[in-house]
């Protein structure tokens, strides 16, 4: 896969592009705005990395008229703050994510991935599956091989999240935000209990876990 | 050299001044036009009715008696001592038959206006100007009845003067309380405008003068004054921040400092040890970034505009709250409750509000031994118009000296310094109560006075 990084910053460019390179990507580097955008335009890229300031063009600017030029490559902003402001402008703008600087490989990594592998103008689905865990989002049941599996609102929320992602390392902070919507850190292990609740729920009586942990990054749904 | 104008012309209240001289002047130069013609057409109207009474009761004798009786008449009229009217009578082609002057003082019959030359009674003489009218008696004669004009022209002259200076007066009066009142207004602002210009070159405790006379400058300077107050508690605050931010921040570097060097200094370091040696680095660096993390969130919050505020039920964010953090409580043997909380709607910064009542769950779940319990509330109290967003533990409190210290930035207690955090989490509690318009208390919880417990309370305004 290849990714656009477009970041004026040596150092930072030459940290971020050690990171996805030692995961196997392919990675560009882009110095400048306009140079950015005309990279992002003739590349073939899966995942754009922009940087919310950069020289000539601010990241801001370059992305909307990426989008405005009918672009549609996911986009992951760079922020030296994960200001609430800055996090809602940059959405608005056309990005799909946002991390705050320097972000920890592991969560980058899981952030790249979860965006590579979201299709554009998705067909929208009714069943989640994951092994023999089959989630209805219309009738809102789950099930596991024959087994009816009760959850509260959030932990379907929590399970559902999973699933759309199975396969992939989701870190605490994506759960963080994308399920309940908080965008600071909890001091306490608030996610990791929730997410022992749901493995609970879904595989104590099996002999396959399907919701791993992965050390120093999070947790993996996979079959 | 170009001519400046003096420094209160280019007041607001200078051109208001003028602007209202102006229409005065307008207004009043309409209104003594006015007086001026009402007044001479008036006198005017009044001398000819009394020249056409006159000319009634001769051109009657003339019908009675026809010339000799005028002629008579005239006579008689010319006997009665200080006299108005001027008399002339003569033949249709002007030669004269009786009368006052030596001829007829314009041909035909109408109104007419003349000079004529009079005796002063010290015997000089001098012209004034008359005024009457010639009429036809007949075919016989033209008879013309007049009278001396001038006490008539010399009332207009006085009225035209009068108009004159009350005009000249008044826009005097207009311009000169225009120019006292904007130099008076124009010193205010000045004085309020010094005051400003000294706290911009660095003496922040420079306050505006007032007056006491309430007034609007008074206001203005009251609130400037208080602007003032809070942002040298601001400025103060945060020259605090730089101080403790350098203190807090130096220890964990030097540590990293020292344990690099002293890894750099062995002659030949075993991989694993070099690898312990990394580890333990980062992980003190990250430590320092996220103490740099919280600052910022800090100084996000302070700034905070009210434009991000939004009406928000804190009955939903409490219950979500208290739903996101009860496993967590569980987990460590505490019960987590939130006592149904009825709604109350705030305007509030959503991100900022759960962030402060998430600090304070999570204090309660660091500082409370198992067993223990949290309850989360929320109590509106509708004579102030406030609801309070209360979080009640039954751990070992916070002494009420301490109280005041503990929303304070970097200051943690003795007690919990061995406890991982960064000493920030209750001053971004206050900082949220401040930009809320709200206040945070500290106060005992609900256990026995030897263990009372801590009851943190969040006070909002209702929206």
């Amino acid at each position: 896969m290849n990714l656009l990084v477009i970041e004026d910053e040596q150092e930072s460019a030459d940290f971020i592009a050690k990171i996805l390179g030692g995961a196997g990507y392919e990675v560009d580097i882009a110095n400048d705005g306009d140079s950015g955008l005309r990279k992002a335009r003739d590349g073939d890229f899966d995942v754009l990395i922009v940087d919310r300031m950069l020289p000539q063009k601010d990241g801001l600017t370059l992305v909307q008229e990426y989008r405005d030029g009918g672009g549609n490559t996911p986009v992951l902003f760079l922020t030296n703050l994960g200001d609430v402001d800055q996090r809602v402008e940059g959405l608005r703008a056309g990005g799909d994510d946002y991390l705050s600087k320097p972000p920890a490989p592991p969560e980058l990594l899981a952030r790249i991935e979860v965006l590579a592998r979201r299709q554009p103008g998705e067909v929208p689905i009714t069943t989640l599956k994951a092994g023999d865990l089959e989630m209805d989002l219309l009738s809102r049941r789950v099930h596991r091989g024959e087994q009816k599996i009760d959850l509260q609102p959030r932990e379907f929320r929590l399970l559902e999240y999973l699933m759309r992602n199975s396969g992939q390392v989701v870190t605490r902070t994506m759960l963080l935000e994308k399920v309940w919507d908080y965008h600071f850190d909890p001091q306490t292990n608030v996610i990791d209990v929730h997410v022992s609740r749901l493995r609970a729920k879904i595989d104590k009586e099996f002999d396959e876990p399907l919701l791993h942990t992965v050390r120093g990054a999070g947790y993996r749904l996979q079959a | 050299m170009k001519l400046g104008l003096p420094p209160f012309t280019r007041t607001a209240t200078f051109r208001l001044a003028v602007l209202y001289a102006l229409l005065f002047t307008i207004f009043s130069a309409g209104l003594l036009i006015y007086l001026y013609a009402a007044t001479v057409q008036y006198t005017r109207y009044v001398a000819d009715q009394r020249v056409n009474a006159e000319l009634d009761s001769i051109q009657k004798a003339f019908r009675d008696g026809g010339l000799p009786r005028v002629n008579q008449s005239l006579i008689e009229r010319a006997s009665i001592p200080d006299r108005y009217f001027l008399y002339q009578l003569t033949t249709p082609t002007g030669t004269k038959l009786s009368g006052d002057l030596s001829g007829m003082p314009a041909e035909g019959t109408g109104r007419v206006e003349f000079p004529i030359d009079a005796q002063r009674p010290d015997g000089s003489l001098l012209t004034i100007e008359a005024e009457g009218r010639i009429v036809r008696l007949g075919d016989d004669a033209l008879l013309m009845v007049a009278f001396d004009a001038q006490q008539r022209n010399e009332v207009t002259r006085r009225i035209t003067q009068a108009v004159w200076v009350a005009f000249g007066v008044g826009l005097a009066l207009a311009l000169g309380g225009g120019i006292i009142v904007s130099r008076w207004v124009n010193r205010r602002a000045e004085e309020l405008a010094s005051t400003a210009e000294a706290v911009i070159g660095g003496d922040l405790h420079r306050r505006a003068r007032l007056r006491g006379a309430n007034d609007e400058f008074d206001r203005l300077a009251e609130r400037m004054n208080a602007m003032l107050e809070r942002l040298e508690r601001l400025v103060k605050a945060s020259r605090h921040t730089g101080d403790s931010i350098a203190h807090d921040l130096r220890s964990p570097l030097s540590k990293v400092r020292n344990r690099l060097e002293s890894a750099l200094s062995e002659e030949e370091i075993a991989p694993e040890k070099a690898r312990d040696t990394l580890e333990t680095t980062l992980g003190e660096v990250d430590r320092v970034l996220a103490t740099f993390n919280a600052i910022l969130r800090l100084s996000n919050a302070s700034t905070a505009s009210r434009a991000r505020m939004v009406r928000t039920d804190v009955a939903d964010l409490v219950e979500e709250l208290a739903e996101f953090f009860e496993p967590a409580a569980e987990a460590v043997g505490l019960t987590l409750k939130a006592e149904k909380p009825k709604s109350a709607i705030v305007l509030a910064d959503k991100a900022q509000l759960s962030q402060a009542v998430s600090n304070l769950l999570d204090n309660a779940i660091k500082y409370t031994p198992t067993g223990g319990y949290i309850a989360l509330q929320v109590a509106v109290n509708r004579e102030t118009n406030k609801v309070d967003l209360i979080v009640i533990d039954s751990g070992p409190g916070i002494p009420e000296h301490a109280r005041g210290r503990v929303v304070e930035r970097f200051v943690r207690m003795d007690s919990a310094r061995t406890l991982p955090g960064s000493g920030l989490g209750l001053a971004l509690v206050e900082t949220v109560a401040e930009v809320h318009r709200g206040e945070f208390l500290l106060m005992d919880g609900r256990g026995a006075p030897d263990r009372p417990g801590l009851k943190a309370v969040l006070r909002l305004p209702l929206a």
